[in-house]
This record gives structure tokens, C-alpha cells and sequence, in this order.
């Protein structure tokens, strides 16, 4: 690791101003940001601790919300009885997340925001696309655990297990800092990266998440998240797939349904939501969603395997809350 | 008076013969029906405690006054030549004290001489280029990053099929195949082995590279005394260590001193020294001061060997009956930049089923990839996962039950030498394994447990090894004036419990309790020598020295007792430590004997046996499996294993259990998820974490059912024990892959059983 200055911030404020230095990172959990300069792929001079600012570790209730701090750690989400009990999609994508020593270590914020694990950015002698270099490795190289959707120049998948959660559930985040303040929907914060922009996120260096806002479901409503990973745990989603219903009745009112692990960015499928919408939950349309759900998946060399994945995926979620 | 005696020795399913020194008499082995107080208890390691909490010093604990620590750069190119190395910049770092480098080292020869210590050739992403010492391992990274090396890329050749032809780059100059010819094996004739078969089927399967991925990674530490060097190496052969080290520098082997008291896994990737053994004993000598090079887990990934990917080609002829005819075997293996010995995966083939025809073929393959080195049981998992899918296959085709078809076929005598076996609890292994698993009742649990999308498959296979251990080895036991008593040995503990079963073969032989028996080994210093610790032959080795030891030990021990009580020797005996007149009940405790005696020390010296002639020694066994396959998500689940080996007399039934299981768990990791990943267009390892080579967890270790059949060996030593280390691995992955053919009801030909090829796609590379 490279020598780096350690600053503890007592409030977002001074954090803002500490984070406007150039070189200058954000650190909370540190699980993603630690392993990075480990390997030397990321060599800030200057860590800006969060964890010492007071009142960001919280999850709370108000009428319209539950709030969640940005420093809530995983293992703090995974067990609240109050996420529990009303959003069990976002419970089970805490805990299908990394491992229980990562999960205690590691912030909702930090989750959201964190980088891609593509083998070729991670490699220290490779230099990619993403960190500046000419090329994206993996469209020519081993992609098995790369993008079937979206079209960007690096074919990196987003990593999280909680974003197609948060999103499945009209999520919002709010954000401070000199480029984005305010509240946005968490879907809005990501993007896939272009030439103009090498970035997944439309956030700014300096820009931190302070809550997640999760808005109240109706009773009706019932959620799942799926995820497919090599071994039974600590890994990356191959494929996830996140579903909330609002349900009236046998019908379904409004569903949205987001898959992790296949492209650049949280993906929503929203062709698969409509098809949904008004109908009773039967056999034949899951069928017809999980078809939806992966038209338009472009297979790489060594990824076409995520087309069936996901499908199956997307129907199993379905009889899940059909069940 | 010492006796030197030529004996043939079994390492690694390979025969060598060696001279040995004998020393002192064997002792006659112990009896199927002895009763003992020690051996063959579950006893708990002696040095637990040290392990859980944390006073046990590993490798990577050593920490000397004014250590300084190195760093390795390594090579970003699969081949390159270095056309320049500048030093400058990384030398004028603050906290820099010696840059190791092709330019300021003396050729020093590595791997039999196909390369150098540094060498300006590189052949594979990952060799050593130079090495940084500094003040911190900060600094060696810092100061790494600022050496600038010019290359000569070179072109370069991954796929041991391309590096066949003949245009393909070379790796050596000797060509591309290792000694230049495949190596042979016949017997019989094959041809009309075929053509009296009425079925015959063939099939091509492919294993990936394994990465050993130890907890604790390769590394040393070197300090100089004088003209005397100590090192501490995290290895599975001091002696060896010190012989490599010794020749590499020019020394006598007596200034060298190796020590290794504990070790976090070894897998036989720890077999010899390493590099950066040798470095670390470079720049200490170059600073004046201690050096110690780690390995980091990336680097242990790229540069400190593997299990080699295969490619083997199986043709089985059979009568109607099931009975073989004939075999061909092919196999093709990528051994990588280097290697000192073939790396064949068809032992097991010459060598399980009576057979009479037969012809296997073994080419090991250069190529410009990190090379491989022996991984627990080299060859035969991957030899047993083709045959055994194979004799499935022709179960299946026969219509014969997969266990009856290896009965049918079950070898009375090594089909390869014709020799007797000194014992084979192979069929025992079946019978008891097809028990525990409900062998027969398999199809109706499948019926009952199977849903349309996930699929319950039973599967299993056979274990064939050696495992007998053999001359030399040597060991001491000393009765100390205080009544307690040590063991020496040159052998060393790599983690498999060999201190705990070495002290329970002494307290049994002393008739001491083993609360007072302590075990040194793991040093050089200690003078015994003993033999390194791979191929399943440590306590095979190692344990009969100690018995015979022991027994002249109490031999003495009895014989100073009588004269000091003044009884007749043969009233005398030892229990539990002290002495026990036989006629008048009475106990005097060892010390009470001492007090008298000054500093006298009682010393008894042992040496290994040779192994019985004209006989086979094997480790047999048999391993069942139950799947679960997702045919949704392509997981395949391994709900259970039942294991049940032959490994001779157990000494210790809970290391046996540890052992069994360890090898069963990174069974199943290379069934169904490990592989090494490489960049076909750059030639570098893309999954050198623990985070992308993916070893099972906690949560995908299945429920094992471990069983020894205790079957005692008459023949091969005086303990009748055989090795236990490499077995419980070899069968595993086969067991899995036809227990998910049955599950599938079709077969997928490639390691690993992952969810990508469980839902079909193109293979990775």
C-alpha cells in the first residue's frame, strides 16, 4: 500500500471541503476502497474517514419513509427488525452480500459506490479502459462475468447486491456535496461510462450519500431478491434479480424488477414490469416476463450462460411471490 | 553395526532405488490383536493449545531484530527477454539497503538448470526479475514501482496442444515436451485387448489448473551468524531446503541450519526451497542483517506451483460381462514454463482393475504459463476423475450396477508388477461405504427427494496410491532424569498432526503416558534425519523409527532400573511411566531411579526398515457422493459424502478424521468451482485472490461420513500403518462428477462442474 494521510472528518461539511483536494478518498467501511490500494489499482494521498461523524448510522422511520444512515453497515440492515419484517428483499440482498466479517465492516453508502471487480481493472499489470488506458480487455477476453445488456465501452458489470434492491423499491438517496444536492432516485445516480465520462456514477469525488430514503410500501406489497453465485457464498452476483409487487388482490397493481451482475449499471427491466402489471400471477407469465426480461441480452464469448440464468431466475422470483 | 541395503521406494506413484543405511534392529510388527492404551485412541493434538492461541510460531511469524524485508518484481509478459534493468531510481529511496537483479547476482542454476535464479529469460507472466530489500515491505513496494526494466516481448504459447506443433514458440530449447518423448507404458496386447471386447467406449475429459492456495503462503526468513546461515521456511522438507540452499551458495551443508515448527499448509507446493529462499539468504549476507520475503497471496498464485490442466483421452474395451479388456490412456498436461519430473495423470489407470491389455501415454507439455508442482496426490485426482468417469460410462452401457462393474474388476494383484498386495481393504472400503450411503436404496431417495428442478444423483469411486513411506529415517528417544521423554526427528510437521501420532508411538513403545512425552522436530540442527513430508509417507517413515527407538529406550530404561533396585530384570517392567515390580506390586517412579544416577540420560536410536520385496504396498479406498443439481441456476449442491479408505493400522483416529475430511473438502472445490484463469491474449493469471479462486466455503462443505477400515499391515513396517495424506483427494471430484451424470442423466466431460457448464456454454480457457 502507498503512503496516504489519514483525516478524520467530524461533519459531511469539513469531509466536503477535505474531499475537493485532488487525490483525496472517501473512506467508511473501507472493504472495497482498502483492497484497491492494496493492489495499488487506486493511490489516493489522503483518506477522509466518515466513520467519526455522528448521527449517520441509523435506520428510522418517519410517514412517508424509512431512512437509513449512509454508515449503517450491512449486517446492521440484514438484521433490523423493521427491514425484516417490511422489505425482506432488501434483508436477503444484505445477506447474500460478501461474508458475515465484510457484511459488519462494510456501509449501505460504501455498497452502493462501489467499483466493478472486473478481473482486468483489478489486475495490477493491466491497464484498462476504465483506468484510463485504450482498451476494455475483457470484450476479447475471458467475459464470463461480464455485461449481456447496455452499451458502454467498458463491459464491467455493477457489482452490488443492494442497488437492484433499493431501486426494485422506488429508493432515493440524498446527496450532498459541490456537484449533486438534494434527493434523486437511486436509479438516477448511475449511468454507464462513455468517452466522455469514465464513470458509473453521475456523482461527483466529493459528493456523499448522507441516507437512503425507502419509501412505505402498501400491505399488499411483497418483494424477493435472487441471487446466483458460484458457491454458496462470499461471491459477486453471477446474476440477481430483485422484484417488488404491489399486489391488489391476485393482481398485480405495479411491480418493478431490476437484475444485478449484467450490466454496467443496476438493471431495470421495465418491459418485464408492464407485462406484469394488471395481471394475475400464472406459469405462462413468468414465462413471458423472463423472456422480456433478457430481450435485447447481447452474449458475450464465455457469458451466454446468463441468459438462461436470469430467465430462470426471474421466473423463480415470480412463483416465489405468486407462492 | 550399520547395514546398507538396496530398496526400492514408492514417492508419489513413481519407484526409485536407493541405498540406505540401517541401523540397530527392527522390531516385529505389532499384531492385529494387540491391546493398546495410546495408539489407536483419539487423541487431541499435543501442541493444540499453542495453535488456538496463537503462541505457535509460524514462518510468518519470525520477527529478528533489524529485520529487513524483500519484495520480488515479476514479470508482466508471458516471455520476454530483459534487454535492460535501471535500479537508480528505486535505490535512492529513503529505507532501500540492496536490489537483487540478473546483473548484480551470480548465475545461480534453478530447476535442474532450465533456468536461473535471475534469469534474463522470462517464461512465464509472474518469474522473478529482481528483488527490492528495504526497511519496510511499503518501501520494497514503493521502491519496485520506480525499477525500470526494458523488455523484449517475446512471442508465446499457452494451450499445450499449440505448443505441440512444431512452428509454436519455444519455452526451451530443447523443445516444447518434456524429454522430448511421451512417456510409455504396455502391457499385454492392446490391440487384441479391443478386438475380443463386445462394447468399447472413448471419451475426452479435461481438468483445469488448481491453485494450492495455503493459508499460510510460501516465505523465509535468513539470518548470519558468522559464516553460519539459519533459516526459517515455511516448507514440507528442511533437509531439503538446506541441500538446495547449500548448493545454490556454494556452502558446506553444515552452516546451514533449517528450522520449521509450524506450518499453515503446504499441499506439496512446499516440497523444495523456493527463490525467494534463496534470495532472503542473498541480500541478508549482501545488508549484514536478517531478511524476510512473504509471499503475497497474488504472487502465491502466479509463481508456487499448481495442480496442471490435463487433457485425457480414454478408450475402454469390455466383455459383455463387464470384465476389461483393454485401455488406451493419452493425457496431455500443461505443466507450464519448468519442470523436474513428468507430470502424468495415468497412474491409476495402469494400476486399479485387473486388466491385461493396456497402453498409456503421458506428455508433459512446456508452455509460457507458471509451473506447476506436486498438489496433493498429483496425477490421480485428475487420472481417477477420467477412469472412473469412464467405468461409469461403461456401467451404464452394460447395465451394470457401477459398484458391481468394479467388483467384477477388482485386482487380487498389482495388474502392473503381478505382485501380492501386503494388504487391500478396497472391497471392505466398497461394502461399507455402499452401506453408509444406502447404495441400494439410491433410486428410491431420488424418486422421493427429486423435483423437476432440482435433481438428487448418487455417484461413486475407487482410491488406488501408495502411501507405504520407507528408508532412511531416523529418530532418538531420550528418557530425561525428571522421568519424562523426547522424541527427536529431522521430520517435520506440516499440519496433518504428525508431533501428536510420533508422541503416542513413543508413550505406547515406552509404556509412558503421553503427557510425558514430548516430540522436537522440524530442525536441522536436531542431526536425525528424516525424509520431507509429501507423498503420503511421514508417519509411514517416520513412526516405525520412533517405535523402534522407543523400545530400546525402555530397554535400557529397564535394564538401568533393575541394577539400581536390585531386582531381577526380568520382574521389572514399565507402566505408566514408572517401574512396576511384578512379583511385589511395587511402583518406583522413573525420577526416584535418575536421583542416583547424576545427569545420566537414557538415548535410543531407530532407524526405518526396508519395505518387504516382491510386494505392493497401496492405499485403497472408496468414496460415495450425493448431488443435488439446480437445473435452474446449474449450482450443483454436494449434499453428502461418504468416505471409506484403507490406509493400514490407524494410530490416531481424530487426525485421521481431520485428514480425511481436508482432503475431501478440497475435493470438492476442485470439482465444482476452483480453477486458475488465464488471458489468453496477454498471458496473465486474471483469479489470483481468494476473492475470484473460489475454494468452498464454510457453507459448501458438505455433510462427510469418514470411515477407516482399520486393517493393520503385516509387511510394511513394524507399526503396520501406510499414508493418509494424499487418499481422501484422489477420488472425490470423480465421486461428484458421476453423481452429477446420474443427476443429469448426461455427462459433462470437464472440470470444474460449474453453473456456466451445468447450463451450457462455451468452454473458458
Amino acid at each position: 500500500m502507498k503512503n496516504f494521510e489519514h483525516i478524520n472528518a467530524p461533519d459531511l461539511e469539513t469531509a466536503i471541503a477535505l474531499l475537493q483536494e485532488p487525490s483525496a478518498k472517501a473512506i467508511a467501511g473501507g472493504t472495497d476502497l482498502l483492497t484497491e490500494m492494496k493492489d495499488r489499482i487506486q493511490t489516493p494521498a489522503l483518506l477522509v474517514n466518515l466513520k467519526a461523524i455522528p448521527d449517520l448510522k441509523f435506520i428510522k422511520e418517519d410517514e412517508k419513509f424509512v431512512r437509513i444512515g449512509a454508515l449503517t453497515t450491512l449486517s446492521d440492515l440484514e438484521c433490523h427488525p423493521l427491514i425484516r419484517e417490511r422489505y425482506p428483499i432488501l434483508a436477503q440482498a444484505a445477506s447474500l452480500a460478501a461474508t458475515p466479517q465484510l457484511r459488519n465492516a462494510g456501509t449501505v453508502a460504501g455498497n452502493l459506490l462501489q467499483r466493478v471487480r472486473c478481473w482486468y481493472y483489478r489486475h495490477p499489470d493491466v491497464n484498462c479502459w476504465l483506468k484510463g488506458g485504450v482498451e476494455c480487455y475483457a470484450e476479447e477476453g475471458v467475459n464470463a462475468r461480464h455485461a449481456i445488456f447496455g452499451s458502454s465501452p467498458c463491459i464491467a458489470v455493477h457489482p452490488s447486491d443492494l442497488a437492484p434492491a433499493l431501486i426494485a423499491l422506488d429508493a432515493q438517496v440524498r446527496v450532498v456535496g459541490p456537484e449533486a444536492d438534494g434527493e434523486l432516485a437511486l436509479e438516477e445516480i448511475y449511468r454507464l461510462p462513455d468517452e466522455g465520462l469514465r464513470e458509473r456514477m453521475v456523482l461527483g469525488p466529493a459528493d456523499l450519500i448522507a441516507e437512503i430514503l425507502v419509501p412505505k410500501r402498501p400491505e399488499s406489497s411483497r418483494g424477493v431478491f435472487l441471487k446466483a453465485m458460484e458457491r454458496a457464498t462470499w461471491s459477486f452476483a453471477l446474476v440477481s434479480v430483485a422484484v417488488q409487487i404491489d399486489f391488489d388482490g391476485e393482481h398485480v397493481k405495479n411491480a418493478r424488477m431490476v437484475l444485478g451482475g449484467v450490466a454496467g449499471k443496476p438493471w431495470r427491466v421495465r418491459e418485464a414490469e408492464k407485462l406484469l402489471e394488471g395481471q394475475a400471477l400464472t406459469e405462462e407469465l413468468a414465462q413471458q416476463v423472463a423472456e422480456a426480461a433478457v430481450a435485447g441480452a447481447q452474449p458475450r464469448a464465455y457469458n451466454a450462460y446468463k441468459i438462461p440464468l436470469t430467465k430462470n431466475l426471474v421466473k423463480r422470483a415470480l412463483q416465489k411471490l405468486a407462492g | 553395526m550399520p547395514r546398507v541395503v538396496k530398496t526400492q521406494v514408492e514417492f508419489e506413484g513413481r519407484f526409485y532405488d536407493e541405498y540406505v543405511v540401517i541401523e540397530g534392529e527392527d522390531v516385529p510388527p505389532w499384531s492385529a490383536q494387540q491391546e493398546f492404551s495410546v495408539v489407536g485412541q483419539p487423541q487431541t493434538r499435543i501442541d493444540g493449545v499453542e495453535r488456538v492461541t496463537g503462541a505457535a510460531k509460524f514462518t510468518h511469524d519470525i520477527q529478528l531484530p533489524g529485520m529487513l524485508y524483500g519484495k520480488i518484481l515479476r514479470c508482466p509478459h508471458p516471455h520476454a527477454r530483459i534487454k535492460n534493468i535501471n535500479t537508480k531510481e528505486a535505490e535512492r529511496l529513503p529505507g532501500v539497503r540492496a536490489i537483487l537483479h540478473s546483473a548484480n547476482i551470480p548465475k545461480i542454476p534453478w530447476r535442474m538448470g532450465l533456468t536461473l535464479l535471475f534469469d534474463q529469460t522470462l517464461r512465464y507472466a509472474g518469474e522473478e526479475v529482481a528483488c527490492v530489500i528495504a526497511d519496510e515491505e511499503e518501501i520494497c513496494e514503493d521502491a519496485r514501482e520506480l525499477i525500470e526494466v526494458e523488455y523484449e516481448v517475446l512471442p508465446f504459447v499457452l494451450d499445450p496442444l499449440k505448443a505441440l506443433e512444431p512452428k509454436a514458440p519455444k519455452v526451451h530449447e530443447s523443445g516444447n515436451l518434456f524429454h522430448n518423448e511421451p512417456e510409455i507404458y504396455e502391457r499385454g496386447d492392446i490391440q487384441k485387448g479391443f478386438s475380443s471386447a463386445d462394447v468399447t467406449i472413448e471419451g475426452t475429459f479435461r481438468t483445469q489448473t488448481a491453485l494450492h492456495n495455503c493459508m499460510e503462503t510460501h516465505g523465509s526468513v535468513a539470518l548470519w551468524e558468522g559464516d553460519a546461515l539459519t533459516i526459517w521456511d515455511s516448507t514440507q522438507h528442511i533437509f531439503g531446503v538446506r541441500d538446495v540452499v547449500a548448493q545454490a551458495l556454494g556452502l558446506p551443508k553444515h552452516k546451514i541450519r533449517v528450522i520449521k515448527q509450524y506450518m499453515g499448509g503446504g499441499f506439496g507446493s512446499k516440497n523444495s526451497a523456493g527463490k525467494y529462499t534463496v534470495m532472503a539468504a542473498l541480500a541478508a549476507k549482501m545488508t549484514g542483517r536478517p531478511v524476510k520475503i512473504i509471499l503475497d497471496r497474488h504472487e502465491e498464485n502466479l509463481a508456487a506451483g499448481n495442480r496442471p490442466a490435463s487433457i485425457q483421452t480414454l478408450k475402454i474395451g469390455a466383455k459383455r460381462d463387464g470384465r476389461l479388456t483393454a485401455i488406451y490412456h493419452k493425457s496431455v498436461v500443461n505443466v507450464g514454463a519448468y519442470a523436474t519430473w513428468g507430470g502424468g495423470t495415468t497412474g491409476p489407470t495402469r494400476r486399479l482393475y485387473a486388466c491385461p491389455n493396456m497402453k498409456t501415454e503421458d506428455y508433459s507439455v512446456f508452455t509460457h504459463l507458471g509451473p506447476y508442482s506436486a498438489f496433493r496426490a498429483p496425477g490421480y485426482v485428475e487420472g481417477t476423475f477420467a477412469l472412473e468417469s469412464m467405468m461409469d460410462e461403461l456401467a451404464k452401457k452394460l447395465r451394470i450396477d457401477p459398484l458391481e462393474l468394479r467388483l467384477r474388476n477388482y485386482a487380487e494383484s498389482d495388474p502392473a508388477t503381478g505382485w501380492p498386495y501386503t494388504t487391500k481393504g478396497l472391497r471392505q472400503a466398497y461394502h461399507r461405504g455402499a452401506e453408509l450411503i444406502d447404495w441400494q436404496g439410491r433410486e428410491a431417495f431420488k424418486r422421493k427427494y427429486s423435483t423437476h428442478t432440482k435433481k438428487i444423483g448418487f455417484g461413486m469411486a475407487s482410491q488406488i496410491w501408495g502411501g507405504s513411506g520407507g528408508p532412511p529415517a531416523y529418530a532418538l528417544v531420550k528418557i530425561n532424569p525428571d522421568g519424562t521423554a523426547v522424541v527427536v526427528t529431522g521430520t517435520q510437521d506440516i499440519g496433518t498432526g504428525t508431533k501428536t501420532a510420533l508422541a503416542q508411538i513413543a508413550a505406547e513403545a515406552l509404556h509412558f503416558p503421553i503427557s510425558s512425552v514430548k516430540v522436537e522436530l522440524g530442525d536441522t540442527q536436531l542431526g536425525v534425519y528424516s525424509p520431507l513430508s509429501a507423498g503420503s509417507m511421514t508417519l509411514a517413515s517416520v513412526g516405525p523409527a520412533v517405535r523402534v527407538a522407543s523400545e530400546e529406550a525402555r530397554k535400557q530404561l529397564l535394564d538401568v532400573g533393575a541394577q539400581t533396585l536390585e531386582v531381577p530384570r526380568e520382574e521389572l517392567e514399565i507402566e505408566q511411566g514408572e517401574f512396576l515390580n511384578r512379583r511385589t506390586r511395587e511402583r518406583t517412579p522413573v525420577k526416584a531411579i535418575f536421583e542416583k544416577l547424576e545427569n545420566f540420560m537414557i538415548i535410543g536410536r531407530g532407524a526405518r526398515g526396508p519395505n518387504p520385496e516382491k510386494k505392493s504396498v497401496n492405499t485403497f479406498g472408496a468414496q460415495f457422493a450425493q448431488v443435488e443439481v439446480d437445473t435452474e441456476t446449474g449450482r450443483v449442491t454436494v449434499q453428502k459424502i461418504v468416505a471409506v479408505h484403507e490406509s493400514g493400522r490407524v494410530i490416531n483416529p481424530l487426525t485421521i478424521t481431520s485428514q480425511l475430511e481436508g482432503g475431501i473438502i478440497q475435493g470438492v472445490g476442485f470439482a465444482l468451482t476452483e480453477r486458475r484463469l488465464v488471458d489468453e491474449r496477454t498471458g496473465l493469471v486474471l483469479n489470483a485472490s481468494l476473492e475470484t479462486y473460489k475454494v468452498p466455503t464454510v457453507q459448501d462443505v458438505p455433510e462427510i461420513v469418514a470411515e477407516m477400515v482399520n486393517l493393520p499391515d503385516p509387511e510394511v513396517n513394524n507399526l503396520g500403518v501406510k499414508g493418509v495424506g494424499e487418499p481422501p483427494i484422489i477420488p472425490t471430484a470423480a465421486a461428484i462428477a458421476n453423481a452429477v451424470a446420474d443427476a443429469l442423466g448426461s455427462r459433462i466431460y470437464d472440470l470444474p462442474l460449474t453453473l456456466d457448464r451445468v447450463l451450457t456454454t462455451r468452454e473458458l480457457p
